[in-house]
């Protein structure tokens, strides 16, 4: 059972996470953030219910949608980290060589792979450094339900579940890759029973629902951590925002319908915690307000942060490619 | 003629190709939905089967590919990015490259694969902006295309798909999102493979340049035109096989050469065609090669891949370099290359182009 406090810090998270995702999308409409942002909206139940009560020294893999916003923030990335490596500054995680791959081991983040998939091997091989140490360290993978797609799934699977390693592996299911419906390219209705293949639990649940998914990640973390292998937790969720930002929004060969989007828009993971805190008494309307205003506070503030950062000194080309 | 768009140029050849053989399939992630290679006319007229929707899953797609051919079929892989063959590279250096080879010639693969290369969409990162022309060019047994033109990109691509050889393709990412187009004839037509074009006839000095270098490389030619220098821009257009004799009697008539492309510049497609040429033209020169490229390095995201891929400036620098110029002329960045459109529109996917 999670504590007031506990439910109170997976509201936190989820509303900061939304602020920072507005700042973004500002951002790439005013020019700051140069390149592209798609948004995590709507689906932020699931990284904030994954790893909010994660360790510091826990391992962690996200979806290319959000950068990891909902992953990373709540890991303890800042969000002026985060925003000023969006916009090229100096002083962004990466001191801004990456752009959208977001990235800082102190948090146990190593990356964001361009190329879809290419982190399950990688998680893999976290999971044999985590095992190797011994100190119940855990790796949570969590990636888009079309880079489930990819072979590597297979063979970081294969040998995570013969060695025992401390893995979790998450579908976010958000029912799309770019303009394909998930459901024209996996045969079964359930990406969870390509856990039992591997002998792992593989779990359903509600990705509107942060406390399901809170629950589902809590135990497969228990049983990671006390030497018992990997697990697979599907959570189910909704991409109503286009692919990318400002990008055409097609179903297949025609647009997207606004009526296949709209119940997913009521199902928000926001408004439905914040209606079932409010109900249990956990929240009054004046936390909610106070909340709301204190992560626009840092949200606008991270963003003046990283406006104000100077731009990387171009040398920096030259001395990052090689450990010196 | 007409003037066409690249988009449409890809179009028609496909239909064209998908229309002549039935045995011409398209295989790519979003084939159905990508506004650059289907309108709605093509999966209604052709089907889904012939328009295949895949899984993220390059081994198997470009497998898939490969296999459809083995087996009598000439599959046309796509994708947006080229960087997204390297999970594929057993598919593509491996079994498409070799096995007519390490078979004796028993088995044919009359494969196309239709990519998208090229930084500058301004945030792509180093994963998303890759030219690797470098690496196709370097294996032994895949033919390879690189039209800029969206008359060289129709004519190249229906010659890729008829040929009975593994063939890649590759258009560049920011031609084909700006929209750029050009003259292309009503009538059917094909290039061969093998002959370079020269864009842009001048006395001075040679340029050659492949994929958006071509581009860039004839607004600083207008440019340095202005300041009485007369560069003649060559595309090898297809880099292999490679038309080294047009580049050769390109310089024995300018006595001076400049390599530009946008691959990283260590073994790259300009360092092959620079040692080529002096194995065969060292005596036309009157000075020492000069190549442009990417840096050393993977390209940066952000604003900062600027520093990392080849600018006009670049090229205007090398070209007085090897006339001997000490002066630098100020040339203009890239019209095409605006900061601070989202890249999504860059690559042609904004709500307009649809
Ligand atoms: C290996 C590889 N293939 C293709 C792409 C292009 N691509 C970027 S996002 C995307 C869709 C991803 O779908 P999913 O994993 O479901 O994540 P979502 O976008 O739905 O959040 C694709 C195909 C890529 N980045 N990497
Ligand atoms: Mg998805």
């Amino acid at each position: 059972m999670l504590t007031k406090e506990q439910k109170m810090k997976l509201y936190t998270n989820l509303v900061r996470v939304r602020k920072l995702d507005e700042i973004m999308v500002k951002g790439v409409l005013s020019g700051k953030v140069c390149g592209h942002w798609s948004s995590q909206k709507g689906q932020e139940a699931v990284g904030v219910g994954a790893t909010t009560f994660l360790r510091k020294d826990d391992y962690i893999f996200f979806c290319h949608r959000g950068h990891g916003i909902t992953t990373v923030i709540p890991k303890g990335i800042s969000p002026r980290a985060f925003i000023a490596e969006h916009f090229s500054k100096n002083s962004g995680a990466c001191q801004g060589m990456g752009c959208l791959h977001v990235a800082d081991m102190e948090y146990g983040a190593p990356g964001l792979s361009g190329s879809l998939g290419g982190d399950f091997v990688l998680a893999a091989g976290m999971g044999i450094a985590a095992k190797m140490r011994a100190k119940g360290q855990v790796v949570v993978c969590i990636q888009g339900d079309g880079t489930y797609g990819r072979g590597t799934f297979h063979e970081a699977a294969l040998m995570a579940a013969n060695w025992k390693l401390p893995i979790v592996w998450g579908v976010e299911n958000n029912q799309y890759m770019v303009f394909t419906p998930t459901s024209d390219i996996f045969p079964k209705e359930n990406m969870a029973d390509l856990a039992f293949g591997y002998g792992m639990p593989g779990v359903v649940v509600d990705g509107q629902d942060v406390v399901a998914v809170f629950e589902a990640f809590q135990t497969a973390i228990e049983r990671a951590r006390a030497g018992e292998g990997p697990s697979l937790i599907e959570c189910k969720t909704y991409r109503i925002e286009p692919h990318t930002y400002g990008m055409v929004d097609k179903r297949c060969a025609g647009l997207r319908s606004p009526e296949e989007i709209e119940p997913w828009v009521k199902k928000d993971p926001v408004n439905l915690f914040q209606e079932r805190l409010l109900k249990e008494g956990v929240l009054t309307q004046a936390d909610v307000d106070r909340i709301d205003r204190e992560a626009i506070e840092e949200m606008e503030e991270a963003e003046r942060f990283a406006t104000e950062s100077p731009a990387p000194d171009p040398q920096i080309l030259k001395q990052v490619l090689y450990w010196k | 003629m007409r003037e066409i768009k690249f988009v449409q140029a890809i179009i028609e050849a496909l239909e064209e190709e998908m229309t002549r053989d039935e045995t011409v399939f398209i295989i790519g992630l979003n084939v159905q939905a990508d506004p650059i290679l289907t309108p709605v006319r093509l999966v209604e007229k052709f089907g889904t089967k012939r328009l295949r929707e895949v899984p993220i899953a390059e081994p198997g797609i470009l497998g898939c590919g490969v296999g459809a051919a083995l087996a009598g079929y000439r599959p046309i892989v796509h994708s947006r990015f080229v960087d997204f063959f390297m999970p594929a590279a057993d598919e593509l250096f491996h079994k498409a490259a070799k096995w007519r080879y390490i078979h004796g010639g028993k088995v044919t693969i009359p494969v196309t694969f239709l990519a998208g290369i090229g930084g500058y969409l301004g945030g792509g990162g180093p994963e998303h902006s890759q030219c690797l022309e470098g690496y196709i060019m370097h294996t032994p047994g895949l033919k390879l295309a690189i039209p800029t033109t969206p008359y060289d990109l129709k004519g190249l691509l229906k010659t890729a798909i008829r040929d009975n050889n593994p063939t890649v393709v590759l258009y560049h990412r920011i031609l084909v999102g700006a929209g750029t187009s050009g003259l292309v004839p009503e009538e059917e037509y094909t290039i061969p493979f093998g002959q370079a074009d020269i864009k842009r006839e001048g006395k001075d000095v040679t340029v050659v340049a492949t994929g958006l270098m071509v581009f860039m490389t004839l607004q600083v030619a207008d440019q340095l035109q202005e300041k009485g220098l007369d560069v003649e821009v060559l595309d090898p257009r297809t880099l292999e096989p490679l038309d080294i004799e047009t580049i050769l009697s390109s310089v024995k008539k300018t006595h001076r050469l400049v390599i530009v492309d946008e691959d990283t510049l260590r073994c790259s497609v300009g360092a092959e065609i620079g040692m080529q040429f002096m194995e065969k033209g060292f005596d036309y020169l009157d000075a020492p090669i000069k190549r442009v490229g990417a840096a050393n390095s993977p390209i940066p995201g952000g604003f900062m891949e600027c520093y990392a891929l080849p600018q006009p400036q670049d090229i205007a620098d090398a070209i007085t370099e090897v006339l001997g110029i000490k002066e630098s002329f100020q040339v203009k960045p890239l019209e095409l290359l605006k900061p601070g459109r989202h890249m999504g529109e860059r690559l042609g996917y904004g709500k307009k182009e649809n």
